[in-house]
């Protein structure tokens, strides 16, 4: 934690290095960061290892004994592990709320953290392959799926579309991230040719990953509750909530520690965003209740046991209220003329809606797709502790990755790391 | 003071137990990766083996059937014919839901026994109702009971069938004589063909199916009722290992009422052929497009 | 470390081997029917049942012609009721048909048709046709009563059900019965022996 003399200096010009080794000395520096820091540093390291060592033992149990050891059914084929990942993708999504403003809007204060997005959408992407591989029967034919060597059912199966989408928008971050951390590191202004066309194409190539997941469920017909063309633009909508409420409280967090000094520009730009998206996505919500429950019918019975319960069954209906609750409660607390000055207002409400969000798409979105079943058996699913203890793991991998990412980024960002302090 | 010194002896004590902790937490992942068969993992899509391949494989298949089960079964690969497109028909009017089709998949196809998994679901429908919301798959009391209908639902072998649409590595696929067919051996297990099916007609192998070894049935096709292995998805294929060879299929053969109508839609003087021209058929969820090969009717 | 170097090299074989499928054998399609359609003779048609069972616990049945072939005709009783010894107790609810209707006075294995056609027991289901045209054209295309067999006769044989095999000629409901037992899937409700998490 003590602070870098040469922090403050501006950067000399660099040493001619042969671009190999400046890019080895780079990666050593990078690996050197991640491994060293303060005890809080380490304890907070200990605790995610800690964790995800109980989610990779879980896992573990899960490969051996079989799926048996999660709560899924025939009924109910994809629980946790698959709201988990949506949940994912959308974290990844949102992460573009500080791209476009930064680029598009030449936002310099945004500009001055955007890298924190990029290395935010690195660490979901991360959780979200996490996810799709523990929720995987057979996780050693992973290889089956991989383009030229397996069979890729592309492009009719819109699963071979999310992993095109999902690795791509992670090869993209990488390079961007990684490009400017490297121009950084040397000292160089980065070249706009090596990044900009990225950046550009990452903001379209995040609403993809974000759509062509929801297509994943949305071209179901047999699954009337997600077989609405309304799914797409919710997922969009929800990631522009739980990411931008994840990017605030980052922020803070950065802040906090010392690591970047930055206005409050970007907090507000964050906050006005998500003004509008948590409107909007209630909007949404209440116009899919509204054609369900007016037009009523066997459609609307998935609407009708996600908030009532139905047939005395009820389990997603406290999940479900707690969700709608926080959505609200976020949505006042932003519009809150105190929330602009009181940032402890603000943490509450992010939180309330990064919760209000996680509910909402992984119980309130996924499960309800399979409850009714397409032979309308009502068969309830309550996540087993394996798939809690499994998912704890992946999320800590996920901040593990996003500790690092931020701890070496930042320091190479601000070139308080650079090839001449090595 | 020793304040170097004592870093150095926490690090080393912190990196012993983190040593530990990674091999103890790992052990049940490294124990999976120990036990799979490279054999297995490496094994080939159904359609890339050459006619020695699959020899090859369907030996070592049998070979393992005995080695976990104890029984010698014989492991076939059997194409569809040519000049053959099977359809199905069921008559609502005559079936009472006795479950014996039901019973007879369980058998003929080598299911969990624990389970009681089968490739059908018999539907007790409420009388003057098409509303699958009204019915139940539980019943137990003598059958049939008044005022109700019974709808054994099992794959519809559709031809344009969203299991085979959403699958990533084509697992699954329809064959030319009709039938919906799973690679067992290429199968990932992600399950979409499960959320895709609006006929609850996959199943998937929660864990490895557990069955005595005098109740296995030996006669076994590659890509139908072979025993399958863990974590892979399974439907009804009409009993292709019995079809292909011109026999009835087993729930077909178990029906006490003969409510069940199989065979060839390309023979115009089949019975299958006779109950599409003379009876007012229909299918389930025509909305959706599918366009099943499975055909309902009612006589009254 | 040697296990991984295998893995690398098999993987890389299989790499080098992948993506072309195979053809695959073609085989003959269906020729004509070389097998007969056989219709069951349930026992019914020339035995009565006991109700006691035999040594090895088989139903114990009396064949017709061990009273009949010793016995003087005897006038059909107008109903059930003026049934005696084997007879005795039978229940009949087919209609509103009697005795006569089928039966030859004297004759066990003969029955007769409405016009009086005398008709061979072991061609029983002629008689039923009589009033169940829709059923017996059902049965004639496979659409009514179980079977086993072939469906492809160019193979091999079917054995069809016999009316009787269902309908008891003089209580020709179809019975009910206790149906086999139900899903036991997870998260069925009579999930029994699943779980261990």
């Amino acid at each position: 934690m003590a602070a870098d003399p040469t922090a403050a200096v501006t950067p000399p010009p660099p040493p001619s290095l042969p671009p190999a080794l400046s890019y080895l000395r780079f990666l050593r520096a990078a690996l050197v960061r991640s491994f060293s820091g303060s005890w809080r540093f380490y304890a907070w390291m200990t605790i995610l290892t800690a964790i995800a060592l109980v989610g990779l033992n879980a896992w573990g149990h899960q490969l051996n004994q079989g799926m048996q050891v999660t709560a899924l059914s025939d009924h109910v084929s994809w629980g946790l592990y698959i709201a988990n990942f949506t949940f994912g993708v959308g974290l990844a999504a949102g992460a573009v709320m500080m791209v476009i403003p930064a680029y598009l809007y030449d936002d310099h204060e945004m500009h001055d953290v955007v890298i924190i997005g990029e290395l935010l959408a690195i660490a979901a992407i991360v959780v979200c392959i996490g996810f799709i591989i523990v929720d995987m029967g057979r996780p050693d034919r992973l290889w089956h799926i991989i383009p030229g060597i397996g069979r890729f059912h592309w492009p009719v199966s819109m699963l071979t579309w999310d992993v095109l989408v999902l690795n791509g928008y992670l090869l993209i971050n990488l390079h961007i991230a990684g490009y400017l951390m490297y121009q950084r590191y040397l000292g160089k202004k980065p070249r706009k040719g090596w990044y900009l066309p990225f950046v550009f194409l990452s903001i379209g190539w995040a609403i993809s990953i974000h759509t062509v997941t929801a297509f994943l469920y949305q071209g179901l017909g047999g699954r009337p509750f997600w077989n609405s063309a309304l799914l797409a633009p919710r997922f969009l909508a929800t990631a522009f909530i739980s990411g931008p409420a994840f990017v605030i409280v980052l922020l803070h967090v950065v802040r906090w520690t010392g690591r970047l000094t930055f206005g409050d520009g970007p907090i507000r730009t964050l906050t006005s965003i998500m003004r509008v998206t948590v409107l909007l996505n209630l909007f949404m919500l209440g116009s899919e209740l509204f054609t369900a429950l007016y037009t009523g019918g066997s459609h609307a019975t998935a609407i009708e046991y996600l908030f009532f319960g139905s047939h005395g069954k009820h389990a997603l209906v406290p999940y479900m209220w707690t969700a709608v609750a926080l959505n609200v409660t976020s949505a006042v607390l932003l519009y809150l003329p105190r929330t602009r000055t009181d940032h402890r207002l603000l943490l509450a409400a992010c939180g309330a809606a990064f919760v209000g969000i996680y509910l909402e798409k992984g119980m309130g979105l996924i499960v309800p797709g399979f409850v009714p079943s397409t032979l309308h058996e009502l068969v309830e699913y309550t996540p087993s502790v394996t798939e809690w203890k499994v998912t704890a793991g992946i999320w800590a991998l996920g901040l593990l990755v996003l500790t690092v990412a931020l701890k070496v980024g930042l320091a190479m960002w601000t070139g308080r790391v650079n090839v001449r302090t090595d | 003071m020793s304040g170097p010194n004592r870093r150095v002896a926490l690090k080393v004590v912190g990196a012993t137990l983190g040593a530990g902790a990674f091999a103890y937490a790992g052990r049940p992942v490294a124990q999976w990766a120990a036990n799979l068969d490279l054999d297995e993992v490496l094994t080939r899509h159904y359609k890339e083996l050459t006619p020695e391949d699959l020899a090859q494989i369907l030996r070592r298949l049998e070979a393992e059937t005995q080695e976990t089960y104890g029984v010698d079964v014989r492991i076939e690969d059997i194409p569809p014919q040519d000049g053959v497109s099977f359809g199905y028909a069921l008559n609502l009017s005559l079936c009472i839901g006795c479950r014996k089709c039901v019973e007879a998949c369980h058998q003929e196809n080598n299911h969990d026994r624990r389970t009681n998994n089968s490739y059908i679901r018999v539907l007790e429908m409420e009388q003057g109702s098409f509303d699958m919301e009204k019915g139940t798959v539980d019943y137990d009391h003598t059958v049939p009971a008044p005022g109700k209908y019974y709808m054994p639902v099992q794959c519809q072998q559709c031809d344009d069938a969203p299991c085979v649409t959403v699958c990533p590595v084509e697992a699954t696929w329809k064959e030319k004589d009709g039938i919906v067919v799973v690679d067992y051996n290429w199968c990932i297990g992600c399950r979409y063909c499960e959320a895709a099916c609006p006929y609850h007609a996959r199943r998937f192998n929660w864990r490895a199916p557990e069955i005595p070894a005098d109740e296995i049935n030996p006669d076994q096709g590659y890509l139908s009722n072979r025993i399958r292995p863990q974590g892979v998805v399974e439907k009804c294929t009409f009993c292709l290992h019995r079809t292909r060879k011109g026999l009835l299929p087993a729930c077909l053969e178990a029906c006490p009422t003969g409510s069940r109508v199989f065979g060839t839609l390309l023979d115009p003087k089949s019975d299958i052929r006779w109950v599409l021209e003379h009876k007012r058929v229909y299918v389930l969820k025509e909305e959706l497009g599918t366009r099943p090969r499975f055909f309902y009717f009612f006589d009254k | 470390m040697r296990s991984l170097s295998i893995a690398v090299a098999a993987a890389a074989a299989t790499l080098v081997a992948c993506g072309t499928d195979q053809p695959r054998p073609s085989r003959p399609p269906p020729g004509p029917p070389a097998f007969a359609v056989e219709i069951n003779q349930p026992a019914r048609l020339t035995s009565v049942e006991t109700g006691e069972v035999d040594a090895l616990g088989r139903p114990l049945r009396v064949a017709c012609v061990t009273c009949h072939s010793l016995r003087a005709p005897t006038a059909l009783p107008t109903s059930t009721a003026e049934l005696d010894e084997f007879h005795q107790g039978l229940e009949f609810a087919h209609g509103e048909l009697s005795c006569a209707s089928c039966h030859v006075a004297g004759e066990q294995r003969t029955l007769r048709k409405a016009d009086g056609t005398e008709v061979d027991m072991r061609d029983a289901m002629v008689l039923c046709r009589q009033c169940h045209g829709q059923q017996a054209r059902d049965y004639d295309h496979g659409a009514h009563g179980g079977m086993t067999g072939h469906w492809d006769l160019s193979v091999g044989g079917r054995v069809r059900n016999h009316c009787v095999d269902c309908h008891d000629p003089h209580v020709p409901a179809f019975q009910p019965m206790q149906p086999a037992p139900g899903p036991r899937d997870r998260g069925s409700s009579r999930r029994t022996t699943m779980g261990n998490h």
